[in-house]
């Protein structure tokens, strides 16, 4: 599949990246993370791709209100509380992430698949948001 | 009355010294503390089960076929590629996900029958379950009073 204006990093050696915490809400127990996300644009939809390993199809919640996406996500592939842990390099917990959308979407069209721990959300833009051609009149 | 009884070898102890540090952290300083800054991708965990140590490992969008696992005497290695491609015409509002290749090696205190090692790939994380040899295993031993 060909790419234009996305630098590709397909030769580089992967680099080890902490997750990152988000304010602990009062509310819920545990640690949040905020995932790593990819918001790509195409001429009909936009393509937000989030890293949540651990997670399956029934663990995610997305929403979108007032324009603005909302992710939320707790692994179940997750150590069995009895194992004791005795080295350790990653936390798990659960997963949150909102981003204000831009353009107008079509709420009722949006799908979302969850694959090896990522998540890929497919927001169709409305029709009067994507790109019409128009016809030049020949004089 | 029970207590524990290990045929503990050496190796166990820097662990335990370790652990008990990490619960003294924790207390003082809240849970960070026992993670230790991992060099090499990907992070991972180890777990001991008593008659195992579990080693987890979180790859997101690494596919079954892009991994490989190999066990050799007490080495384990995890290889392998994680693309990241998107069609033509996209343009990009935010990119941080991680493309690549990684290749690392964890050094286990004995060596691993590597027939008796279970594998599984879900959701993106790996989870190893490496069975100790039998002479490492923990026993309960039952002392009984009269």
């Amino acid at each position: 599949m060909a790419t234009s204006d996305i630098p590709q990093a397909q030769d580089r050696k992967m680099e080890p990246r902490g997750k990152e915490t988000l304010e602990r809400e009062g509310t819920r127990p545990g640690w949040v993370f905020r995932p790593d996300v990819d918001i790509v644009e195409m001429p009909e939809e936009y393509l937000v791709t989030a890293d949540l390993p651990g997670v399956g199809e029934d663990d995610v919640q997305i929403q979108l209100e007032k324009g603005v996406l909302t992710i939320d996500a707790l692994p179940s592939v997750r150590p069995d509380s009895a194992w004791h842990p005795v080295h350790g390099e990653y936390r798990v917990g659960a997963y949150r992430r909102e981003f204000a959308m831009s353009e107008a979407i079509d709420a009722e069209a949006i799908t979302a698949r969850v694959q090896d721990g990522v998540l890929e959300i497919r927001l169709p833009k409305t029709r009067r948001h994507q790109p019409r051609r128009i016809e030049i009149a020949r004089g | 009355m029970a207590f524990q009884e290990s045929a503990r070898a050496r190796w166990e102890e820097p662990w335990e010294t370790l652990e008990r540090l990490r619960r003294e952290m924790q207390t003082r300083f809240g849970p960070p503390a026992w993670l230790s800054a991992a060099n090499v991708y990907p992070p991972i965990n180890l777990y001991d089960t008593t008659d195992s140590l579990v080693l987890m490992a979180e790859l997101p969008g690494v596919r079954h076929q892009d991994l490989d696992v190999s066990v050799q005497g007490s080495q384990v290695v995890l290889r392998g590629q994680r693309s990241i491609e998107y069609p033509e015409g996209a343009s990009a509002h935010r990119r941080e996900r991680q493309a690549g290749a990684f290749h690392r090696s964890v050094e286990l205190p004995y060596v691993v029958d590597a027939e008796k090692v279970e594998a599984s790939y879900q959701n993106g994380v790996l989870v190893l379950r490496l069975p100790k040899p039998g002479e490492r295993q923990r026993r309960q031993i039952q002392v009984r009073t009269s």
